[in-house]
This record gives structure tokens, C-alpha cells and sequence, in this order.
């Protein structure tokens, strides 16, 4: 291990590969509830119905991003860095900027930007606890603000823990967001991935 | 083209005319100007002490990380002696990129194109199959290193410029390094970075950015209301902020070079610390054990004594510099951050903003922490960085949608003959027994910190070359 990225928090391997658990098959009914939590979210938050939103996050919530950096030779794979995160929020940091998107004075967002949260790629795996489930899934965003006549891109994978809580139920317990980008082709993360 | 003292555009436009000195107005032309921005390269970029990063970055011999000085990468790495060096990223033989990372660790730098290989200090060591000896033979080996910087640390901040003969680090920072002594080397350990920066691309001119982070105190109550509303800063709703006012009443300091920074009183900023009318009745002592700056902990006061003035002390007790700027491109920003869930507050965050044409700007922040807190506080201080600067804050995200808007106004026909102004000035009124230099301005945060700014700039920029 270099010794610059020794304190880069890296000792977790990257990708965060939820491959421990049993693989949940494509198009089984697990695997489509999860992926119409995962739609519904996306339809949420592309709607700014963050009151809905809100009522899929759990109280434990972990919603991070880490950074990404470009790497050469045999480090060339370790490119994700959690020392210094994009996004480090809880479940009362979420909702505090809920709060905030609902004042008069939230410019970021107001006008909103207009987004559309491409969902693809589902992966499901058992986790170690019979009513959680370790998710992968992949998104595209495209976000437009104003006049701009080009739309502003973001890919990145989300490595989410899903809970049961109820007949067809889940909620979101952990999103770790791994961006593609070193340095973001965005202004800002006023919005949610 | 550059005549002797007087830039002048293609158009016969003298740079100088774009800053009104008797109507304190500055062109929007500046904003968007491609020929400006050409000119800005050398005479500011190439000529200031430019923010890289922290030597907590590069701990060890062979670290380096890769950063940019205006639009010309270098590698800042740290040699077998423990010497950090700034060098251009660019091959001496044909212009290739040397350094393909942007963190790592190398005791040797071997360009992909041909092969010529380069020490941590930037010095050549040969190219392959030494007998051809294809670096030539018309420069000798000692010549054919890459081209270095001149590096100074200050709270192992790592500055650099290729202004190699020009004045010093320390020179430059002025009366303003008596104010930044008390952020960046008050500790015994100093402080560290928390990791890499956050980067990401700002489609705005840089100086949108740069001469808002020369104190401009005033936006507060307007673009960052949100943090009034959600009631964590000032005891005010959406519809009394302006007569309430909270954060706009202290102590501005500026210098000639046109850095500064805000010295605010904590109680009249976050609501948390408002109800502590007890405050008032501690005395410095008192004061820094139960509201420490941002950043310091009980634990460590004993180490400011040592590191500072009692003045400077005082300072800190009462009313801590805690937003500021470093002239040309530097954000500071060491702020309270209170937290209602128990976990240690402060936030410590520095941003460059780093020109990348005359209409994109890459705003880098890093966040820090002293060395000497525990894991737990560093933690929470990165959480607290995140939440409200950079990226995803709730503070930040706001000025990031404005630059945009003003640089693209810049670019109208009509719009860039506009000019930003700069008509609200305090003047300076030093308080008694104030224990630092510069330019101060006691009371209502106004426009004078951001207009020495752009002296300084004007300065740079016409000055005989």
C-alpha cells in the first residue's frame, strides 16, 4: 500500500462488492419489488415529492458519496476515496435539508432543476440479516436548469442496503454513491442521487 | 499585447479604464473577456503565490499529488530529504504529461511517450539506453529537469509561484498574515487535511468566485436566507432577517494585497450560541473554555497561549476570523458549525478556485482538521464541512448558482458594458486596542474589503511588466 493513500481510507476493496450474500435472480418477485422501490424513489424525487421521499429513508440512514481519483500502475484500481466525501449525510441531516428545500429561500433549487433519474443495472444479494438486502443499481442523471440547452450529466453506481418494512415495503438503511467523475461535471449536488 | 504599463486590448480598450477608481465600478467585460483572461495568466497567475495544497497530504518521501498553478498542471512532491517541490507536469522533451495521477507515490517520474525519467526534486535522470544518449547534446543533463516553482509552506499550506525573484510568501500576505497566524499555526501539530479535495467544474468566470470570497458579508442575508429560516443562524423568520441583521455586525480586516477576512462575534451569529447572554459577562479566558473558535477544542487552549499574543488570544475569544479570502483565488472559511446532536462543531474548510477558460472555474475545497483532534471530532468536522460547504452544502450550493449568471450576463453585448459596484463603504474605523495591522473596518460588513481586492488586481494587471 503507497504510503500518500495510506490514510485515504481505502482499506475497504472497490468497488463495495455485495457478492458475500446469495444472488437474488433477475425478474423473481424479490427482485421486482426492489427494482419498483427503486422506480418509485426515482419517480419521487424527479417529481420533487420529498415528503414522499422522506418516508423511505430509515432512521439509521448512512447517505454518502465518496470521491473518485485517478490512479495509475497497480494502484490504478483503488480510485475511491472516504476520508473526504461529496455527500456525508444521516437520516437528520437529510431531513434537515428537506427543511430547507421547503423555505422561500432555497435558490439552489428554486427555479428546480429539471431531472430525470435513468435507474438500470439491478443487482440484489442477501445480506447477512434475513429482511435486508444489499442492492446495486446504476443511475444516470440528466439535469437541465434555465435556459441551458445542453443537459449536465452524472453517472454513478449506488451500493444501497435495503430493509423490509412491510408486505412489499422497504426503506433505504444505507447508499454509498459512487461517482464516475474525479472532478464532477456539476456545479453543485443540490440534488439527490 | 502588453505595452509597457498600460495592457490594451484589441480593441484599444486600456485595462485600466475597466476599473473606475472615482466611481468604484468594475467592467463585466473582465468576466468574460478572452484577451483579459490570457493577460490574467501571467500577470496574476504567474506572478501571485498560489494555494496547492497541505503538506499533511504528502506525509512521505515519493508522495505526490497533482494540482494546477492558473491552467499549468504541476506535480507537488515531497523528495528523499523531505523537501516539497512544485514542478510543471510537462515533459522536457516533447511536451508530454509526465505525471498520469493524481495521487500516488513514485521515486521516479518516467514519462510514457520516450522514456525519460525525473527524481521527486524534478531533476532529469536520463532516457532510456544510456550509451544513445538521447537527450541530445545540446543541453546537458542539469538543464533538462522539469521546470520548478518556487515552494513555500506557511501552516504547512503549500504555496507556489513562478514569480522566482518576487516578493516573499510572507511579503505577500502583509498585514493580513497576523489574522491567518491565528488559523493556520496556532497548535503544536498544526492542522491536517481530512483528505483529497472536492473538485468539481463551475461553468463562471473565476473572478465571480474570488472577488466574492474577499469578504462579501452582505449576501449572507439574501442568497444564504434558508440558514435563517431553518433557524440556525440568528433568531430571525424570512420577513425580519433584514432588520435583525445576524452576522453582519464585527470586524473586517483587509491589506494592500487584498486578502481579508471577517472577524464576527459568535453570539451574534448562530442561534445556538444566542441564548448564552453569559457570554458577555466571561472573560477571555472564560470565554474560549465554554465557546472554543471553530476547530479548537478545551484540550487545546493551552497550546494557543503558547502559539499566540495575548491580543491575538483576545481576538480569538471574542470575535474569531472565520470567513475570509487570500488573494487571487482562495476561500477561507473556519466556521462555528454548530450542531444540535452532540457531536463537536466547527467546520474548517479552504477552497481555491482554479481558472479553466474564461467561462469555467474548478472550485477545490479541502477540509481540515488539527492534527491533535480526536478521530471522533475529525469525523464529525468533515461531516460538518460536507453538510454546509463544497459539493452538497447548503450554504455553498447557492453561491454556486450564481456565478454562472453573472458570467453569463458578461458575455452580452449590452452586459458586458455593465460594471459591478462597489459604492458601500464603511471606511476604516479600528477599535481600541486592536492587536492587528492592515485595513479595519469596525461595524457593518460593507463593500471595502472586496473593493481593495480589486485595486490589488488593477495593480497586477498594469503594472510595468
Amino acid at each position: 500500500m503507497t504510503t500518500a493513500t495510506a490514510s485515504l481510507g481505502m482499506e475497504r476493496p472497490t468497488p463495495v462488492d455485495p457478492t458475500t450474500g446469495k444472488r437474488i435472480a433477475t425478474g423473481s418477485a424479490l427482485y421486482n419489488e426492489v427494482l419498483e422501490f427503486l422506480y418509485d424513489e426515482a419517480g419521487m424525487l424527479d417529481q420533487q415529492k420529498f415528503d414522499d421521499w422522506a418516508k423511505l429513508l430509515a432512521e439509521d440512514l448512512s447517505y454518502t458519496a465518496p470521491l473518485r481519483i485517478t490512479r495509475q500502475g497497480p494502484d490504478r484500481l483503488n480510485t475511491v476515496v472516504r476520508t473526504t466525501l461529496h455527500f456525508d449525510d444521516d437520516y437528520g441531516s437529510i431531513m434537515a435539508r428537506l427543511q430547507r428545500l421547503g423555505t422561500k429561500s432555497a435558490w439552489a433549487e428554486d427555479p428546480p432543476s429539471r431531472t430525470r433519474r435513468f435507474v438500470t443495472n439491478l443487482r440484489v444479494w442477501e445480506s447477512a440479516k434475513s429482511q435486508e438486502f444489499e442492492v446495486e443499481s446504476y443511475l444516470l442523471l440528466s439535469r437541465s436548469r434555465y435556459e441551458q440547452s445542453q443537459l449536465q450529466m452524472l453517472s454513478c453506481v449506488r451500493h444501497d442496503l435495503v430493509r423490509r418494512s412491510g408486505a412489499g415495503a422497504f426503506k433505504l438503511a444505507r447508499r454509498e454513491i459512487i461517482v464516475d467523475q474525479s472532478v464532477l461535471g456539476m456545479a453543485n449536488l443540490a440534488v439527490f442521487l | 499585447m502588453l505595452t509597457e504599463s498600460k495592457p490594451v486590448l484589441s480593441d484599444g480598450t486600456k485595462i485600466a479604464d475597466l476599473i473606475n477608481l472615482e466611481t468604484r465600478e468594475v467592467s463585466m467585460r473582465l468576466l468574460s473577456d478572452h484577451e483579459v483572461y490570457k493577460i490574467e495568466m501571467e500577470r496574476i497567475f504567474g506572478k501571485t503565490w498560489l494555494l496547492l495544497g497541505h503538506d499533511t497530504e504528502i506525509p512521505n518521501s515519493g508522495d505526490y499529488v497533482v494540482r494546477d498553478m492558473g491552467e499549468d498542471q504541476v506535480i507537488v512532491s515531497r523528495d528523499r530529504k523531505g523537501e516539497v517541490h512544485v514542478l510543471l507536469n510537462v515533459c522536457p522533451h516533447r511536451g508530454m504529461r509526465v505525471c498520469m495521477a493524481e495521487i500516488g507515490n513514485a521515486q521516479m517520474h518516467r514519462c510514457v511517450y520516450h522514456g525519460w525519467a525525473f527524481r521527486p526534486d524534478g531533476s532529469f535522470m536520463g532516457a532510456p539506453i544510456e550509451r544513445e544518449q538521447m537527450h541530445g547534446n545540446i543541453f546537458a543533463k542539469e538543464d533538462l529537469g522539469l521546470k520548478k516553482a518556487r515552494v513555500q509552506l506557511y501552516g504547512g499550506l503549500i504555496f507556489a509561484t513562478w514569480n522566482i525573484n518576487g516578493p516573499s510568501l510572507e511579503e505577500f500576505l502583509g498585514d493580513s498574515k497576523f489574522y491567518f497566524d491565528l488559523l493556520f499555526c496556532r497548535t503544536d501539530g498544526g492542522l491536517e487535511a481530512l483528505g483529497p479535495p472536492q473538485k468539481f467544474i463551475v461553468p463562471a468566470n473565476w473572478k465571480a468566485a474570488a472577488e466574492q470570497s474577499a469578504s462579501d458579508g452582505f449576501h449572507t442575508l439574501t442568497l444564504h436566507r434558508s440558514l435563517m429560516e431553518t433557524g440556525q443562524y440568528g433568531r430571525a423568520t424570512a420577513d425580519d432577517i433584514y432588520a435583525n441583521a445576524p452576522a453582519m455586525y464585527g470586524v473586517d480586516i483587509s491589506c494592500k494585497q487584498g486578502h481579508s477576512l471577517r472577524c464576527i462575534p459568535a453570539e451574534v451569529t448562530f442561534t445556538m450560541f444566542m441564548s448564552m447572554d453569559e457570554l458577555k459577562k466571561l472573560s477571555p479566558d472564560q470565554r474560549l473554555e465554554v465557546l472554543p473558535p471553530p476547530g479548537i477544542t478545551k484540550e487545546m487552549l493551552p497550546e494557543l497561549k503558547r502559539h499566540m499574543s495575548p491580543e491575538g488570544l483576545r481576538l480569538m475569544a471574542k470575535a474569531p476570523p472565520q470567513v475570509g479570502g487570500m488573494f487571487p483565488n482562495v476561500l477561507v472559511l473556519f466556521i462555528y458549525a454548530p450542531r444540535t446532536d452532540g457531536g463537536a462543531s466547527g467546520a474548517l474548510a479552504l477552497h481555491t478556485y482554479v481558472p479553466r477558460g474564461p467561462d469555467h472555474v474548478e472550485f477545490t475545497n479541502w477540509m481540515f482538521a488539527e492534527k491533535s483532534a480526536s478521530p471522533q471530532m475529525k469525523r464529525d468536522m468533515m461531516a460538518n464541512s460536507v453538510r454546509q460547504a463544497g459539493t452538497s452544502g447548503t450554504i455553498e450550493q447557492d453561491d454556486s448558482d450564481t456565478w454562472p449568471h453573472m458570467s453569463r450576463n458578461a458575455r452580452g453585448a449590452m452586459g458586458r458594458n455593465q460594471t459591478m459596484k462597489y459604492g458601500a463603504l464603511l471606511g476604516e474605523k479600528k477599535p481600541a486596542d486592536w492587536p492587528g495591522g492592515g485595513y479595519v473596518y469596525d461595524g457593518f460588513t460593507k463593500d471595502d474589503t472586496q473593493w481593495n481586492w480589486w485595486l490589488y488586481y488593477r495593480e497586477l494587471m498594469t503594472a510595468k511588466s
